[in-house]
């Protein structure tokens, strides 16, 4: 599903975020990112959306030559993919509802099949009495599985999460990372990076962990 | 059916923004209406002063003076000519006679033509043209003047080409002005469209990352610029229709006193239509150049 091809990227002002990495992810599989913050993380996850570029190699989701996809066919690529943000990135002015809503309006969906695969999901992360709430109003483990929600809601063959328990306490972390183990059973492809070894534990996996942007073990599945 | 889901979406979610501000948006309407009512008030004013002149009595004449040797063929065929003629309302003939008594009486020369020992006037038929613009009344007068027993011909057209002459110039700065306030509108509907991009970027970056095109993000705000545009036309219309409202008693009591029942003309519903589709347009317009510019700004780095 996703396979990396010696794949460099290095930023404007020379850091290398990444470094020569090569590696696959098969299809259904849950694979964890580990490694210190900067180590590349973010980087290689940016690097499967297309929100970032490589500086070289071969970055290839579903087939498709992710760095050579022209500008246009990206919000296409995007579609398929679930995004999971730290900082949530919910817009706060619309309601939970609205929010879960949006990539279903981007895509064009009917109206009324929309506000039902809403409900849904909402259900399924367990915010269904909060729809009509303001995104403000809720907790910080509410807010992310409200940024869940929303990334879920277009069933995406893929979902990748950036430290999705990085801000919450040990609870709502083992909700989120419970949540996660479920989508796997039904055969979403998840690459989560995160800090939190017992999760790790709990969910098992691959377990791909980088240091200074060198991919160091996890490469071969 | 996708197509005009997106639109009405797009359109709706650009209302939602209008009237999410609506000081702002109506703050921008006025300053695009005050703006548009400039050169459609002086349109407006022209027409009417070009519509004021058409039914004034004053019509152009044309003096068409015999040759002393026109034999009488001449003379009738002239007659029947002139009669018939498809660009002329009336003809009246004037014998040589009848014209030195008129100067005589009407000048008080009659002493200075009573010493003359013979009548030095010539025929004449007195022309009065169907048609009063500057170009047809030349055009009519060289004709005029190939006919035969033709001996010269004047016309009195100095005013009415004067007339044309000062419309055609106030056209002229109609169109000049038109064209500066229409980029001006398109300068203060960009500016706004601009300042509500900058403060929708959380939602652009979010919906970029979540599969929006840039066609998606681009619609609401050329919705918002047109829906500007237009309210912007609707304000123009407005301030005109007060400012005819005002006027309309004054130039009443005017056209009274000179015994007319002359009264302003309103818009049509036409020209209306095309100073809210014009605005409209230009509305567009500007947000898509504000929208252009700004969304790479708002681009995410790569």
């Amino acid at each position: 599903m996703i396979s990396f091809s010696q794949v460099s990227k290095r930023y404007p002002g020379g850091h290398e975020a990444l470094v020569n990495a090569s590696f696959t992810i098969e299809r259904g599989e849950l694979v964890f990112l580990t490694g210190h913050s900067g180590a590349g993380k973010s980087t290689l996850l940016k690097l499967i959306a297309a929100i970032e570029r490589p500086t070289s190699g071969v970055v290839s989701v579903n087939g498709q030559n992710v760095g050579r996809l022209p500008r246009r066919a990206v919000p296409y690529l995007r579609r398929n993919i679930g995004l999971v943000f730290q900082d949530h990135k919910l817009l706060f002015d619309r309601n939970v509802i609205e929010n879960v809503l949006l990539p279903l309006d981007i895509a064009g969906s009917d109206r009324r099949e929309s506000f039902r695969r809403a409900r849904a999901v909402l259900d399924k992360v367990g915010l269904l009495n909060r729809e009509k709430s303001h995104p403000l109003s809720l907790s910080g483990g509410e807010q992310q599985r409200l940024c869940i929600a929303r990334a879920l809601v277009g069933r995406p063959a893929l979902l990748l999460a950036d430290e999705p328990t990085g801000n919450l306490d040990a609870g709502y972390a083992a909700d989120i990372m419970a949540m996660f183990r479920d989508f796997h059973r039904v055969g979403t492809t998840l690459v989560i990076s995160t800090h939190d070894d017992r999760a790790i534990a709990a969910l098992g996996g691959r377990v791909l962990h980088l240091d200074h942007g060198h991919i160091v073990s996890g490469a071969a599945s | 059916m996708k197509w005009l889901s997106y639109q009405y979406r797009a359109l709706a979610v650009a209302a939602r923004r209008l009237f999410a501000q609506p000081l702002v948006t109506l703050l921008t309407a006025l300053a695009l209406g005050v703006a548009i009512s400039l050169p459609a008030g002086l349109y407006l004013v022209l027409d009417n002063v070009e519509r004021l002149a058409g039914s004034l009595p004053t019509q152009p004449e044309i003096s068409v003076y015999l040759a002393p040797d026109a034999e009488a063929a001449q003379r009738n065929a002239l007659a029947a000519a002139l009669r018939k003629h498809p660009r002329i309302a009336a003809a009246r003939f004037v014998p040589r006679d009848e014209a030195l008594k008129t100067l005589a009486e009407s000048y008080g020369l009659a002493d200075v033509i009573d010493s003359l020992d013979k009548n030095p006037l010539p025929d004449a038929w007195i022309v009065i043209p169907r048609v009063a613009d500057g170009a047809a009344l030349t055009a009519l007068k060289a004709e005029l003047q190939k006919l035969p027993g033709v001996a010269e011909v004047q016309t009195d057209s100095a005013w009415a080409e004067r007339l044309a002459a000062a419309l055609a110039l106030g056209k002229t700065v109609v169109m000049l002005l038109a064209t500066l306030f229409g980029i001006a509108l398109v300068a203060i509907s960009g500016n706004a469209i601009r300042a509500l991009i900058l403060t929708k970027r959380d939602e652009i970056e979010v919906s970029r990352l979540i599969g929006a095109t840039d066609r998606y993000i681009r619609r609401p705000f050329l919705f918002l610029g047109a829906l500007q545009g237009f309210f912007g036309g609707l304000m123009a219309v407005g301030v005109l229709a007060v400012a005819g409202m005002l006027l309309r008693p004054a130039v009443g009591r005017l056209a009274a006193l000179y015994g007319s029942q002359y009264q302003l003309r309103p818009p049509s519903l036409i020209e209306i239509g095309i100073v809210l589709a014009a605005t409209t347009l230009l509305g567009v317009l500007g947000a898509w150049l504000a929208v252009a510019h700004t969304l790479r700004q708002v681009e995410p780095p790569r």
